[in-house]
């Protein structure tokens, strides 16, 4: 398989350029689409953190006896 | 709570303004600059106020556009008022900067509807002051868009004491850019 970066970042490059180009009323509406995406990724990274938070340390390690 | 999309927020914000709840408005941040670039996700709106002020007060009060939107279906949240799950926030001018991006501001018709919006220059230069991560990612894009009018640009670096600024920015990002 070739994999040539440059190739690969002009292309990015100009769909870009593309999207820039586009009337604004349609950017408007895709920032829409783009806000409601990044709100389901952020939702599903919440419930991943709140995962991870509980495998962290037992509570009776964190509270150690005072006595 | 009514359900709008932004550029039913621009219509409102529009009334608002020909009501007299704000004497002028313009949307800067990662709105403004999806006029001018590709559109990159954001989570809330920047709107640009200069609000009328009554003899003596010295303190800016924003309460008029709250009660203003509130009664339109808004809700406030901390520094936001949310319409329809778009957190919109209401900045005044905090520096002549950012005075000058207000009054220069230019009207760019959104489907019939009118929209006020920081010019691209102005944009790129609160981002350069600003300076966060993201800011200069904005910059990088305008730069490589490039949509920026130099002398423009550049007129409004030296007014505003950036050119350190800038130079520093071209040093670190610029140099190795193809």
């Amino acid at each position: 398989m070739s994999f040539d970066l440059q190739r690969i970042i002009e292309s990015k490059r100009e769909m870009r350029r593309k999207l820039a180009g586009r009337p604004v009323a349609e950017k408007l509406a895709m920032l829409d689409a783009l806000r409601d995406r990044a709100r389901t990724i952020l939702k599903a990274a919440t419930r991943r953190e709140t995962a991870l938070l509980r495998e962290s340390q037992p509570e009776y390690r964190v509270n150690p006896r005072k006595d | 709570m009514i359900d709008v999309s932004i550029d039913q927020i621009i219509s409102l914000i529009n009334r608002m303004e020909a009501d007299g709840i704000v004497e002028r408005y313009a949307i800067g941040g990662a709105v403004g600059a999806t006029f001018y670039l590709e559109p990159v996700a954001t989570l809330d709106v920047d709107i640009f106020v200069a609000v009328p002020q009554k003899p003596g007060q010295v303190l800016l009060d924003l309460r008029p556009i709250h009660d203003y939107l509130t009664a339109r279906g808004g809700v406030v949240e901390g520094e936001y008022i949310v319409l329809a799950g778009w957190p919109v926030q209401f900045l005044p001018p905090t520096s002549p900067l950012v005075e000058e991006a207000l009054a220069d501001a230019v009207t760019v018709d959104v489907d019939g509807t009118p929209a006020r919006v920081f010019t691209a220059e102005h944009l790129a230069a609160v981002a350069l002051q600003t300076g966060r991560a993201k800011d200069k990612a904005r910059l990088l894009q305008f730069v490589e868009a490039g949509v920026l009018k130099a002398e423009r640009f550049q007129a409004i670096l030296v007014l505003h004491g950036l050119v350190d600024r800038w130079r520093e920015f071209e040093r670190t990002f610029l140099r190795t850019m193809p």
